[in-house]
């Protein structure tokens, strides 16, 4: 705003008309206003320096580019200003001093001195004039000497005469002009002059302590050119008049002479030309000083502007850089939200629109991924859960038969967690895995040949005694023509090999029972019919009869009793399910046993705790019946005959059982016999049916028990039980997968 | 890398430096040309003497005023600059809690004029309007400089109870100075020549 103002002053101001009073007065004002102004520019302009070093330094981003941005700006800026700028010192002192030349002041000299030796002539004449007055005077009366004065006056033509006496008391006076004015007296110039007495040069005292040396004009005369304020000139002479006393004070006799009108207006004009002239001379050093105070303001002005200017451009041109920078650091960061304003329509704009374009793209593009990502998930834990819970084990291979996953059921049919070694290599695992080594090595002579799909019964062998699974292996697709990896899926079939294996022989049981006995009934009759008809009579060969036909019908009874069992372990009653307290009911059975002359030791650990079982009591009776039988019978031979039974509460897999054990101290199974202890038919004994340990096997898993036998730690059988608590337990033991209690086997 | 981005930098701001500093010594140099001009005598105003005395009800003003002009007031005065010299005289009531009350001023102001022509230093009073002539610079302020019998205020117009102070001053006037002069008298001291207030209290 100062700059328009400075701008309309300038325009104002012209070098030589000095009459813009206005404009001068206002001056000094505008020029503290500019300086003001200046001095916030600057602290501002010094701020923003600062600012830059403080960021530069700090290594903000954006400031190297704003510094580089600013000396650019401001260097283009000022460089053309200083330029104008010394050229137009320099115009403005060369054109002023140019103005005024030394010719003009010559003239104007001379026309000066011109003028002052025309008045000079007359002031000499008027001296001349009052000499002669005065010396007529001198020898006049005094009486008469107002009249005197009056026509010596009008004769000489002066304005004013008049004799004072000392002390500027006035004797008398005559005055051109009708209105009376008391005549000044003469000053002490005057009468200093006066004083001396014969041509003389008199010492002016000038202030610097020098002297002025004036030529006394005339002898004992004094005259002057005085200037009228109002314009034009008078001339002015005293002389002596011859004093009153000898030694006395002279009188002074003044004359004002008027100088012509037209030499007057003339000579004014000369001084007045001249008097300009000096004055503009006098003023061309402040004149210049003036120019160039305002011309040096106005640079500042617009120099600091522009400085500052370039400072704000820069920065604004710089923010959406900054921003930029800060947007694509944001954006590594993994902050996809950044949105940045568009601060113009230009380059810039467009480049930031393009980065808010692709943050967003690449916002979408992670919450796609994540949705994604998010439904593998979803597929693979459905697929985990599935693979958790499926009685078939699963387990995949890399090519390098390390394991990458595994269900819970391989490693429960193969007896190893797998699941806890996963990535593992299945071959450093299996050499401490029985069943796991025998499952390898089946498994690698199908993969070594390169047979990467078959299928295979594979039968392991394990302290728990036989598995039978059935595995099927895939290929995963790899590159090119090998595979990814393997997939294994095994079944244990056992239970279910078992089963059909058990169910046959039930078949086989009932069918060869309903055969057999057919014939032996009427064998039996016969036999008795026949003793009946030949005993009583004395044929000789009775005594062959009778044991012959004893023989017959013992036999006989005697495979009817085989079939009988058969018919049993074949037939499946309903069963008669009741709740009951088991222990009470061994407790019954073991009673049974307890002889004064048998050598048993039959020892009870009950589970105090144990719960009301829900089973077919009759079936369970006969269960510990034929355990017990089928103990002792194991241990004819020995005196010290112990059996303990034990029952304990338990659970497993949310299913309450029961586990009972029944331990003997007999000589325990052959190792060929105890895997198939169980069978029907297993026998090492010489009577007996060979299907005690059968039926009982049948009666626990009617109940949906499960019942498993080996050689204990001392040499004696064990047999171990485990009884479903209720009848939906069994149920779900029945459904559920085939589960071995891992404690015994590894045991 | 580093010295090249803090030489960049350095370069940056050595230009802006340089351009400031130029003209910080531009405008040194001419404060300096202006001060050099000053080493010439600065001119001084100065109250020598002052006294006032009742006269039939009238104040009335003796003073002693040594005027010395500086050189520049000079060297204006030469060329045909008038210098208009102004003495202020001023009344004022002393009051015991707060500040003297200017009751009367009086302002005596003569033109000082050189004239080529007749080589002779003018002196209007422009309060009276006379006129007086000198042949010498010197005769004209020691003219001005003598003070006699200035009427200053009717007795009455006063407070004869109250206590009064007189001061008085000299000073150059410059409201009247040609424009370009007018920029340099803002600043300048040679141009801004006064003396310091005289005072003393009335009655004594």
């Amino acid at each position: 705003m100062g700059v328009l103002m400075w701008f309309a002053a300038l325009m104002l101001f012209s070098p030589l008309a000095q009459d813009s009073e206005d404009f001068s007065r206002a001056l000094p004002w505008i020029l503290l206003i500019n300086l003001v102004g200046i001095a916030l520019l600057l602290v501002l302009i010094l701020g923003s320096v600062l600012r830059l070093m403080r960021d530069y330094r700090r290594h903000v981003p954006g400031s190297r580019l704003k510094a580089r941005m600013m000396t650019l700006l401001v260097a283009l800026a000022v460089t053309p200003l200083l330029i104008i700028y010394a050229f137009a010192v320099q115009f403005i002192n060369r054109g002023i001093d140019s103005w005024f030349d030394v010719d003009v002041a010559q003239g104007l000299g001379n026309a000066l001195e011109l003028s002052r030796t025309a008045l000079n002539l007359q002031t000499r004449e008027h001296l001349g004039d009052v000499l002669s007055m005065a010396q007529q005077l001198g020898s006049s009366n005094r009486a008469d000497i107002v009249a005197e004065l009056g026509e010596l006056r009008r004769e000489s033509g002066a304005a004013e005469l008049t004799i004072f006496a000392a002390n500027d008391q006035i004797l008398a006076t005559s005055s051109e002009n009708p209105e009376y004015t008391v005549p000044r007296p003469p000053t002490d110039e005057v009468i200093f002059q006066l004083r001396q007495r014969g041509p003389s040069v008199s010492l002016e005292p000038q202030m610097e302590g020098s002297f002025l040396s004036l030529e006394s004009q005339a002898e004992g005369g004094y005259v002057r050119l005085e200037p009228l304020v109002e314009g034009g000139y008078e001339i002015l002479a005293a002389v002596n008049l011859s004093p009153e006393t000898p030694g006395g004070e002279a009188p002074i006799l003044q004359a004002r002479f008027e100088v012509g009108q037209r030499i007057s207006v003339l000579a004014n004009l000369v001084e007045a030309s001249y008097d300009e002239y000096a004055e503009l001379s006098y003023l061309r050093d402040a004149l210049k000083t003036n120019f160039t105070v305002m011309l040096t303001i106005v640079l500042l002005i617009t120099l600091l502007a522009a400085v500052y200017g370039a400072f704000f451009s820069a920065r604004r041109l710089v923010v959406p850089i900054q921003q930029l920078m800060a947007g694509t650091r944001a954006v590594a960061r993994g902050d996809f939200d950044t949105r940045l304003p568009i601060p113009a329509r230009d380059e810039i704009g467009f480049l930031i629109n393009s980065f808010n374009d692709m943050t967003q793209r690449l916002a979408r593009a992670r919450k796609q991924a994540s949705l994604s990502q998010q439904q593998v998930e979803d597929e693979r834990r459905k697929v985990e859960v599935i693979l958790a819970r499926l009685s078939t084990g699963v387990v995949s291979l890399e090519t390098d038969l390390r394991i990458r996953t595994a269900n819970r059921s391989a490693g429960t049919i193969l007896g190893v967690d797998l699941e806890a070694h996963l990535g593992e290599s299945l071959v450093t695992l299996a050499e401490t895995n029985q069943l796991l080594s025998q499952f390898l090595s089946v498994s690698r002579s199908h993969l070594d040949r390169g047979d990467y799909e078959w299928r295979e019964q594979i039968v392991l062998h394990g302290d728990v005694g036989r598995r039978v699974l059935m595995c099927t292996c895939t290929a995963l697709s790899g590159e090119r023509e090998d595979p990814g990896g393997y997939i294994i899926v095994f079944d244990d079939i056992t239970a279910l090999l078992q089963a059909q294996r058990d169910a046959a022989w039930g078949e086989v049981a009932r069918r060869l029972a309903h055969e057999i006995k057919n014939p032996l009934t009427p064998i039996q009759l016969s036999a008795e019919r026949l003793r009946r008809r030949y005993l009583g009579a004395h044929y000789a060969d009775s005594e062959l009869l009778d044991r012959a036909t004893h023989t017959i019908i013992q036999q006989v009874a005697a495979m009817k009793e085989m079939v009988n069992a058969f018919s049993e372990y074949a037939r499946t009653p309903e069963m008669a399910m009741a709740r009951f307290d088991l222990n009470q009911l061994i407790a019954e059975v073991a009673d049974l046993y307890r002889h004064p002359e048998q050598p048993l030791t039959l020892q009870l650990h009950v589970d105090p705790e144990l719960p009301i079982v829900e089973a077919d009591a009759g079936r369970m009776r006969q269960v510990f019946n034929n355990l017990i039988s089928n103990a002792l019978e194991s241990m004819e031979r020995q005196t010290d005959k112990e059996i303990i039974i034990s029952t304990r509460h338990l659970q497993r897999d949310g299913v309450e059982l029961i586990e009972i054990k029944v331990v003997d101290n007999g000589p325990g199974f052959l190792d060929d016999v105890v895997d198939h202890a169980f069978d029907p038919y297993v026998t090492t004994k010489d009577k007996g049916t060979g299907l005690g340990l059968a039926i009982v096997k049948k009666l626990i898993e009617e109940h949906g028990g499960q019942i498993s036998a080996r050689n204990g730690e001392r040499g004696g059988a064990e047999i171990a039980i485990l009884l479903p608590v209720t009848r939906e337990a069994g149920d779900a033991m029945l459904f559920a997968t085939h589960r071995y209690d891992k404690r015994r086997e590894r045991a | 890398m580093g010295n090249n981005k803090t030489a960049a930098g350095c370069l940056g701001f050595g230009v802006g430096a340089r351009v400031f500093c130029s003209i910080a010594v531009a405008i040194v140099a001419l404060g300096v040309q202006q001060s050099a001009q000053g080493q010439q005598d600065p001119g001084r105003f100065e109250i020598r003497s002052a006294s006032v005395e009742l006269q039939s009800g009238v104040y009335y003003l003796d003073a002693w005023v040594e005027y010395r002009l500086s050189f520049e007031a000079r060297e204006a005065l030469e060329a045909g600059v008038a210098l208009t010299l102004q003495t202020e005289v001023e009344f004022l009531r002393n009051r015991r809690f707060w500040f003297d009350d200017q009751e009367a001023s009086l302002r005596q102001s003569y033109e000082l004029q050189y004239r080529a022509l007749s080589a002779r230093y003018l002196v209007m009073n422009l309060n009276s309007g006379e006129q007086s002539s000198f042949a010498t610079l010197f005769s004209a302020l020691n003219f001005l400089g003598r003070i006699t019998e200035l009427p200053l205020i009717d007795a009455a117009l006063l407070d004869s109870d109250a206590v009064y102070d007189i001061r008085i001053r000299a000073v150059l006037s410059t409201d009247d100075i040609p424009g370009p002069l007018r920029l340099l008298a803002f600043w300048r001291r040679d141009w801004s020549l006064q003396s310091e207030w005289y005072r003393w209290r009335l009655g004594e």
